[in-house]
């Protein structure tokens, strides 16, 4: 009995480790224009944390406009990039989108 | 003058009771500071011998009572200290002592205090001093009309 | 059935080690998708297989089976059945079963949630594999849960702790492990990523929400634990400084700290090899913890049986070591810092002092756990370091803690003008000094001992961060509500809804500073002790007790003595209290039920000592111990805080239209 289960669960085990039917789905690997939006993201959102604070009187106005600039250029930066890489894609055919590693 | 005499003998009351009401306060002080400064030996539970109140302890009230007839007896702190380390070993003190190694065991935690604030300000300035670092992968700058275009998308994105 | 738990161990550690030697080389080898896929499979199979060995120990638990010596040793026939369940982690063998089925279910979610970041998902389910199989060997080869008694069949178990057998006792080890054991998750995921050289910092997104759910377990483990010392031992306090204790806060204080410092590198990418190693070290604290706990280097309440496994902890520990050294060696170019500290007035610089102290009090707590054993190796004597060194150090960084928990929110990411701190900073102070001057009003008098002092200026500080906290929903709230119109405090509501890391964490600092004022009160605790026979009278700081009965009682599982105390204040009646101390027959161990009327004010707290012997009358001792019910409080406002922290913010970060991109690799390095 004892034996017969341990058998069973073993065969359970290994038939759900090793039996793959069929295609795999991968996943793409992060392209850079993941990373950059993912880096737009943070800029974003500390631009907005920066106008917030600003609005809550922490900050005085020389001191706002001059991160504020400073935080724009950031995300202009990305931004830019993000497009550059957009267009280039945008003029070659998607064909390398499937069976990227994971 | 039976009447000055009376008052008299009532001065000298106060004060004598005054001076006993201050030396009892004062062995009792004495009795919860060292009280204070030694532990249980129960077993395990590592309390303040004052504090020891786990159940069913057999050794605290014995401890206790041998703490406070050394008081009584008016023997000085070192010599009560000292008698009980004879007795129940080095580990009946409940904190190391400011002697020889022992002194190790306070001093470094301040030590580590000054010296990781002193790092911090280093750090601090340092940083402050440095030109801005340049990470790996660095995005090419953008300018001219581009920089504005984009920069007015940021800004129009993140208003809240 | 003991055969089938053993050869589900053999299973899950044959399965771990294959996710780990399998994932590795799907990881070093290009191409190799289905022997990566297999290999997450043989981890979720593990977690089959150890759930399968905890089945087995448990059903043995319930069907009394004492051929296990496991079961023979924490068991016996009239536990009731909660603590029957609990015997799978009373004990050193089945508390690492419950460990290792902790981390499969931690590693089963980690699996399943592969497709968030493939790669980096891969990375950390090797990791988790080796840390599984160290435990799975332990488990198979030095502390075996289904080893068969020798001899004859005994008739009954020796029963469980009876210090145990309490109703938290079901909750506070689970809770204590699931935060121990979840630190494993955010160190395969810092270790992954500077082993993948990952890109960006999502990562640590990723990350830091494993670690506030680890770090919100830990914290409901250490307070339980806490909770249960106050409510079972019978001493009237809740924290000892016992080594155990300690190796529980170890590894939280680093975890604190790195929930702060964490917030540096996702916003400004700066403190990348800090946050690494504190990281590294949280998980090198909860191992280290559990091997104190387990092999007898310290002498502890709560140690299990001195046993020979401190050996593979030591190894695991040192390997451990050096993995994260190598890697970090081999990787550290990647960890370059991508902006500069602006200004010393800044948040930036707030989060640095936050994290020095942390871990300054986590040394120190370090330190005194370990120095007995250094001394006895320096100097040849063991020396005790108890609760008044851990007080003296920890209580003043504590203080400077609490100073900077107001300050901080105060101050602006980058750079903040000594003005607007001044101004935002006055009304918060103002309150903090009038509250001192109300309580030496009120007679409290800080000059006459140090204690009273501290108290004083912890509850000056707690009002001190509340105004703080305050002041920033207001603050934050009219800005909201002068945008949209909505009352204050709809406004407020919806603020801490779009950022609820910020506001969530705010409520958690509410929470720190409510159980601070709790300990606060401990300078002011009172207690006396006393035979109570029928109609006795004791008066303690305005209560009067009044003995109505005492008896006895024979239960299956315990005998009990109790007496029936009236509680008097103002001449009134206000409750009736039932103080009690147990005999366990399975064990031969008296444990009591301590009688707590717990109010805002203070705990009334009776413990049956016992019944003299000469008299047959019980002696009752009453502790007073003023606002520990604050302590409990804070705890669960800390949880809410963490809970809403945890909740994603309501404003998503716009996502632009997905375009397909060609797979351009990202540029190395970034």
């Amino acid at each position: 009995m004892i034996l017969f289960i341990c058998a069973l669960f073993t065969v359970a085990v290994l038939f759900y480790v090793f039996y793959m039917p069929g295609e795999l789905l991968i996943a793409p690997e992060k392209t850079r224009v993941a990373y950059l939006r993912e880096r737009k993201d943070v800029v974003y959102e500390n631009l907005r944390d920066l106008n917030f604070e600003y609005k809550a009187g922490k900050l005085p106005e020389v001191d706002y406009q001059s991160m504020k600039a400073s935080l724009e250029e950031e995300a202009a930066s990305v931004l830019a990039e993000i497009s550059r890489l957009e267009r280039i894609t945008a003029s070659s055919p998607p064909a390398e989108r499937k069976g990227m590693r994971v | 003058m039976p009447r000055y005499f009376l008052k008299r003998v009532l001065h000298l009351t106060l004060l004598v009771s005054l001076v006993f009401i201050l030396l009892g306060t004062d062995q009792d002080a004495r009795f919860q500071s060292l009280g204070h400064k030694v532990k249980c030996i129960c077993g395990g539970c590592n309390q303040v011998l004052l504090e020891c109140n786990h159940v069913g302890c057999t050794y605290s009230s014995h401890m206790r009572a041998e703490l406070a007839a050394s008081v009584d007896r008016g023997e000085s702190d070192d010599l009560t200290l000292q008698a009980f380390v004879q007795k129940y070993g080095p580990t009946v003190l409940i904190a190391p002592t400011a002697t020889g190694f022992n002194r190790v065991a306070w001093v470094m935690p301040y030590l580590v205090l000054v010296l990781g604030l002193a790092t911090v300000v280093i750090v601090v300035r340092t940083w402050k001093m440095r030109p801005a670092p340049v990470p790996a992968g660095a995005l090419p700058r953008v300018s001219g009309t581009q920089l504005e275009h984009f920069r007015e998308q940021a800004q129009k994105e993140t208003e809240t | 059935m003991p055969q089938i738990g053993s050869y589900a161990l053999l299973l899950a550690l044959a399965l771990s080690g294959y996710s780990f030697v399998a994932g590795l080389i799907a990881l070093l080898h290009d191409g190799s998708e289905r022997l990566g896929e297999t290999a997450r499979r043989a981890g979720i199979a593990t977690f089959a297989a150890v759930v399968l060995a905890a089945v087995v120990l448990v059903t043995a638990a319930f069907s009394d089976d004492f051929s296990i010596a496991y079961i023979f040793h924490h068991s016996n026939r009239d536990l009731p059945a909660p603590y029957k369940f609990a015997t799978l982690w009373s004990g050193q063998e089945g508390s690492l079963l419950f460990w290792s089925l902790l981390l499969a279910s931690y590693g089963l979610v980690l699996r399943l949630r592969h497709k968030t970041d493939s790669r980096l998902f891969a990375h950390a389910s090797v990791i988790i594999a080796a840390v599984q199989v160290f435990f799975l060997l332990l488990l198979n080869f030095a502390a075996h849960p289904f080893a068969i008694m020798q001899g004859s069949l005994p008739s009954d178990g020796n029963g469980l702790n009876p210090l145990l057998q309490y109703p938290e006792m079901v909750i506070h080890p689970p809770m204590l492990y699931l935060g121990y054991v979840g630190f494993t998750v955010p160190f395969a995921f810092a270790l992954g990523a500077l082993i993948m050289r990952y890109p960006g910092e999502k990562w640590i997104h990723i990350t830091r929400r494993w670690t506030m759910v680890t770090w919100g377990f830990l914290t409901c483990g250490v307070f339980l634990g806490a909770h249960w010392a106050y409510s079972v031992l019978g001493w009237g306090g809740y924290w000892g400084w016992d080594p155990v204790e300690n190796a529980s806060l170890m590894p939280w204080l680093t975890g604190t700290a790195f929930l702060h410092s964490v917030m540096m590198q996702e916003k400004r990418g700066m403190l990348k090899v800090w946050n690494m190693w504190l990281i590294f070290a949280t998980f090198l604290l909860s191992i280290f913890g559990t091997f104190l706990t387990r092999s007898g280097v310290v002498s502890s309440v709560h140690a299990f049986a001195q046993s020979s496994i401190g050996d593979w902890f030591v190894a695991f520990l040192a390997l451990t070591f050096v993995v994260c050294l190598v890697s970090f060696i081999k990787n550290r170019s990647h960890l370059s810092s991508e902006h500069k500290l602006e200004s010393l007035v800044s948040r930036e610089s707030s989060f640095l002092f936050n994290n020095l102290l942390l871990l300054v009090a986590c040394f120190t707590v370090l330190w005194g756990t370990l120095f007995p054993v250094l001394s006895e190796w320096v100097q040849g004597t063991k020396v005790t370091v108890g609760a008044p060194f851990f007080n003296r150090v920890n209580v003043p960084v504590a203080l400077l803690l609490l100073l900077l928990t107001a300050v901080g929110p105060l101050l602006a990411w980058r750079k903040t003008s000594l003005e607007s701190l001044k101004r935002n900073f006055l009304w918060p102070a103002i309150g903090s000094l009038a509250t001192v001057v109300l309580l030496i009003a009120l007679g409290l008098r800080p000059w006459k001992d140090s204690s009273y002092l501290y108290s004083l200026m912890t509850i000056a500080l707690s009002v001190l961060v509340a105004l703080t906290v305050i002041s920033e929903f207001i603050r934050g709230g009219r800005v909201i509500s002068r945008h949209t119109r909505q009352n204050l405090f709809a406004s407020m509501v919806h603020l801490a809804h779009r950022n609820t890391r910020r506001y969530g964490g705010y409520i958690v600092h509410f929470g720190v500073i409510v159980i601070m004022i709790g300990f606060a009160g401990a300078a002011f605790n009172q207690d006396k002790e006393q035979e109570m026979g029928y109609g006795d009278r004791m008066a303690l700081g305005g209560y009067t007790l009044v003995c109505r009965s005492y008896t006895q009682e024979y239960k299956p599982n315990y005998a009990s003595e109790w007496a029936i105390i009236d509680v008097f204040k103002g001449g009134r009646q206000i409750d009736t209290l039932y103080p009690e101390r147990r005999f366990y027959n399975a064990s031969q161990q008296t444990s009591t039920i301590v009688a707590n009327r717990s109010t805002f004010k203070e705990d009334l707290y009776l413990v049956y000592e016992g019944l003299n012997q000469e008299t047959g009358r019980p002696i009752i001792k009453v502790h007073l111990n003023p606002l520990v019910m604050w302590i409990w409080v804070g705890v669960w406002i800390m949880i809410c805080g963490t809970v809403i922290a945890l909740i994603p913010n309501a404003v998503p970060v716009r996502v632009p239209a997905p375009v397909r991109v060609q797979a351009a690799p990202v540029g190395a390095g970034d």
